[in-house]
């Protein structure tokens, strides 16, 4: 009984992570169409930030962990614009390469920067204490954190779904010629996605180093986050935060019951049948090729 | 799919309205594009023979050894379209594959075709997806390739030998390092040399025409009287064979083998040789290697010199990732047709000076 209550809850507290991850991955995906692979890259640099200013200055950390959002919003607008915005009809994959190009720019220049230092962050008002579940033990920190995140992408989908801002978004992400007729402004709407969809992985990364230390080892998480994405269809908004809650839950039972080093493996396993078996997922677009 | 229509045009639809003389003018500029990269790289070799020390000899070898596989995801990413960013993971299958060879007794030469047909069986295993999906979904397939290999590799590691790794045979013994240095670089031309044609030879023949047609509009190849299953899978094989025979000669090249070698990033910088060198080129392929490799070793003291910093001996592996990624996003948003591109705008400038025509030119990627 307390395996599986390990599983659930410990694969939803990874499910929120994932549904942030997955929610900023869709949010780039419809304006440009471009899977990020430099995802991962954006987490660690808003951890990063924020673990260095915590240790160098006095500042609250709501102060600084806005200040590490911004600039990595800042870094993905740009990455929009110097990048991805020259290869509109490109071949499909040409700016998907780039994004990977961009990967390992920033994994040299972090690298160079932050390489042989260890962060924390603190983040402050978090509850010390334990809860038992089902007679597993989990902290009361991660049980806030996991709430925090779901409550965030759940946020963030409903102002995409219900306000007028959301609503161009999705227009521009859906017929961008039909949106720009309709007086959209769709670049500056595509490189607003693009600083959302960045600061969400930025949002992510120090949800999830707030449990443990900085390490670039994050960066594979925005790589697992693709299946989730993929479930939920790539494209679809709500199907995202599904999408990571069931990634999330299927390697909290991978770890209960399987052990910790085949989590990994057993996900991008599930991505390839995804792919194959359910390749627009359960609330993708379905795509119609013509010669 | 917006390629530039002087691709298409010289692929495969004018090539059928103009008849067999177009398919010869190509043929000709492809014999001539392999003939001048065979001849450049014969000179390279032999001048290093003669001068370079074993530093220089062995960097030289590390050059060869990345065209073999630049050449091998050339094909299947150029001239085939086929996007994978999986490199890294028939590179593992090969060092492998050799290791398995060596434990079991099949030794050297016999140990390649071993290499080469488990990484192409790796390689046709991964490419059956390819079949159903394209585009931005292969990208995921191969990435999800990488990271199961990496962990076959590793669990069989670990279960055998530990975080060390295996050592393998070096194959040569002269006695000295120059020595060996020598008869690597005689050994890998010569393996260069042969992949050359072989690739040459396929991408100017029906197996070409039959891969460009489904790189630039896919869903009408069928239309054309082109098995495009076929001709996917026969892509992955080939390439994936090509890239596990780098695999195999690097794991006797260096003398072990260890799976935390071949990660995501090998597979960046095998993306950057291509794309710098020129896509669907041959000649391109083996310009960026050279580039590619040579990189981490230029870099160090290049930027020594420039700011004065003693540290950056320390940063060098971390200044050329980031050189290849700068690389990658430049030649993709600002010169695509890679290095090889810019040669052939020059030849053709040139030409254009002397008065001359060249026949048969053509800048398209192959």
């Amino acid at each position: 009984m307390d395996l599986l209550a390990v599983s659930i809850v410990g694969g939803l507290s990874l499910g929120a992570i994932y549904a942030l991850i997955t929610l900023g991955l869709v949010l780039g995906f419809r304006a440009t169409d471009t899977l990020n692979f430099s995802h991962g890259q954006f987490m660690l640099l808003a951890a990063y930030l924020t673990g260095k200013w915590q240790a160098s200055t006095n500042l609250p950390f709501v102060v600084v962990a806005l200040a590490a959002l911004v600039i990595v919003a800042i870094v993905g607008a740009l990455l929009y614009r110097v990048v991805l915005q020259r290869m509109v009809g490109l071949p499909h994959f040409m700016p998907v390469i780039a994004t990977l190009g961009f990967a390992a720019v920033a994994d040299g220049i972090m690298g160079i920067i932050f390489g042989a230092q260890e962060f924390v962050i603190d983040v402050p008002g978090l509850p010390e204490g334990h809860i038992t579940i089902f007679g597993a033990r989990f902290s009361q920190a991660s049980i806030v954190l996991t709430i925090f995140g779901f409550g965030l992408a759940l946020a963030v989908a409903a102002a995409l779904h219900y306000t007028d801002m959301g609503r161009r978004v999705r227009a521009a992400g859906q017929d961008p010629l039909l949106a720009s007729q309709g007086g959209i402004k769709v670049h500056t709407i595509y490189l607003g996605s693009w600083a959302i969809s960045t600061a969400l992985a930025g949002v992510a990364g120090i949800v999830h180093s707030s449990s443990t230390v900085v390490t670039p080892g994050m960066i594979e998480l925005a790589l697992l986050a693709f299946p989730a994405m993929l479930l939920g269809g790539l494209d679809s908004i709500g199907g995202a935060i599904v999408g990571g809650a069931i990634v999330g839950l299927l390697q909290g039972f991978v770890a209960a019951y399987l052990g910790g080093e085949y989590v990994n493996v057993v996900t991008y396993v599930a991505l390839l049948l995804v792919m194959l078996f359910l390749p627009e997922g359960f609330f993708g677009t379905k795509k119609v090729s013509r010669v | 799919m917006s390629l530039d229509t002087s691709t298409l045009a010289a692929g495969g639809a004018a090539a059928a309205a103009q008849g067999a003389p177009a398919m010869r003018a190509r043929a000709r500029t492809g014999m001539v594009e392999f003939a001048a990269t065979a001849a450049c790289v014969v000179v390279a070799v032999a001048l290093m023979l003669a001068f370079g020390g074993s530093y220089n000899l062995y960097i030289l070898n590390l050059v060869l050894l990345a065209s073999i596989g630049a050449i091998g995801l050339n094909l299947l990413m150029g001239t085939a379209g086929q996007v994978s960013i999986g490199n890294a993971a028939f590179l593992t299958t090969g060092a492998f594959a050799t290791v398995w060879c060596e434990r079991n007794g099949i030794m050297f030469p016999y140990s390649l075709a071993v290499a080469m047909f488990a990484a192409g069986l790796f390689g046709a295993i991964v490419g059956l997806p390819a079949l159903r999906i394209k585009g931005l979904y292969l990208i995921l397939a191969t990435m999800a390739a990488h990271f199961l290999a990496l962990f076959l590799a590793e669990k069989y590691q670990f279960a055998l030998v530990g975080s060390a790794g295996f050592i393998v045979d070096p194959v040569v013994n002269a006695g000295s390092l120059v020595g060996n240095q020598r008869q690597w670089a005689m050994l890998l031309t010569g393996f260069v040399l042969v992949v050359m044609l072989g690739a040459t030879w396929l991408q100017h023949g029906r197996t070409g025409r039959a891969w460009r047609m489904i790189r630039d509009r896919e869903d009408a190849a069928p239309a054309m009287g082109i098995p495009t299953a076929r001709y996917k899978l026969t892509a992955f094989v080939i390439s994936s064979a090509i890239i596990g025979l780098q695999g195999a000669l690097t794991a006797h090249f260096a003398g072990n083998v260890s799976s935390e070698s071949f990660t995501l990033h090998v597979a960046i910088a095998a993306l950057a040789m291509i794309l710098i060198g020129g896509l669907g080129s041959i000649a391109g392929s083996v310009i960026g290697a050279a580039v590619v490799t040579l990189l981490p070793y230029v870099t160090p003291s290049v930027v020594e010199t420039l700011l004065g910093s003693p540290g950056a001996g320390m940063h060098a592996a971390r200044i050329s990732l980031i050189l290849y990624g700068v690389l990658i996003i430049f030649f993709i948003g600002y010169a695509r047709d890679g290095v090889k591109g810019w040669i052939v705008n020059l030849w053709k400038f040139l030409r254009k000076r002397a008065g001359g025509t060249m026949p048969g030119a053509s800048n398209a990627r192959m």
